[in-house]
């Protein structure tokens, strides 16, 4: 079972990274432009940050869920959480790719 | 077209330089050099903003040599007052 915790657990630390990146980009464009364009692009950033880094706090760092997650969680349930964070992960790799271009 | 260059000026990293590309073709066609020079950027720098910018038709290069100009595509051109509304934004 551990691989898929593991990689749902370093999928979720990847778009916390890639993330805060992407946020740092359209603020500071923010800040040059005061787009709504680039507005839209800073707010979607940060509450998928926010999603991320939630997740990244329950699975590794929260005293009582994290001890949860790692052992009372079904492979079933882990596998598609897994998922989830890595088409995130894939999803992000590409707008990164055209953001930081 | 409206979209594109929002996005492509102002949603990535480095729209500002493109923004500065695209006003000094606009006031008179450069080739990669002049503008290295004129907007103190590195020659590298300008041809990938330029390569980003004809990729998304917001520029048109005249001519096929090595020392080809660069002008606004005629859809940037329709759409220049977008353009110009970021551009105030910077100054």
């Amino acid at each position: 079972m551990s691989i898929w915790v593991d990689v749902a657990k370093v999928s979720s630390g990847i778009n916390v990274v890639v993330l805060l990146a992407l946020s740092a980009i359209w603020a500071r464009n923010y800040l040059t432009f005061r787009s709504k364009h680039a507005v839209g692009l800073l707010v979607f950033g940060v509450f998928l940050l926010a999603e991320n880094a939630l997740a990244f706090y329950m699975y590794l760092l929260d005293p009582t869920l994290s001890g949860w997650f790692s052992t009372k969680v079904p492979v079933i349930v882990w596998r598609l959480m897994m998922l989830l964070h890595v088409f995130e992960t894939i999803g992000l790799a590409f707008l990164a790719w055209v953001t930081v271009d | 077209m409206e979209a594109v260059l929002w996005y492509v000026l102002t949603g990535t990293r480095g729209g500002e330089n493109r923004v500065r590309i695209l006003k000094t073709v606009e006031e008179q066609p450069r080739n990669a050099n002049q503008l290295a020079e004129t907007l103190d950027l590195d020659y590298k720098t300008i041809r990938h903003h330029l390569d980003v910018l004809m990729d998304n038709d917001v520029v048109q290069r005249s001519g096929d040599d090595y020392g080809a100009v660069y002008l606004p595509s005629q859809r940037c051109r329709a759409n220049w007052e977008t353009v110009e509304t970021i551009v105030d934004r910077i100054d």
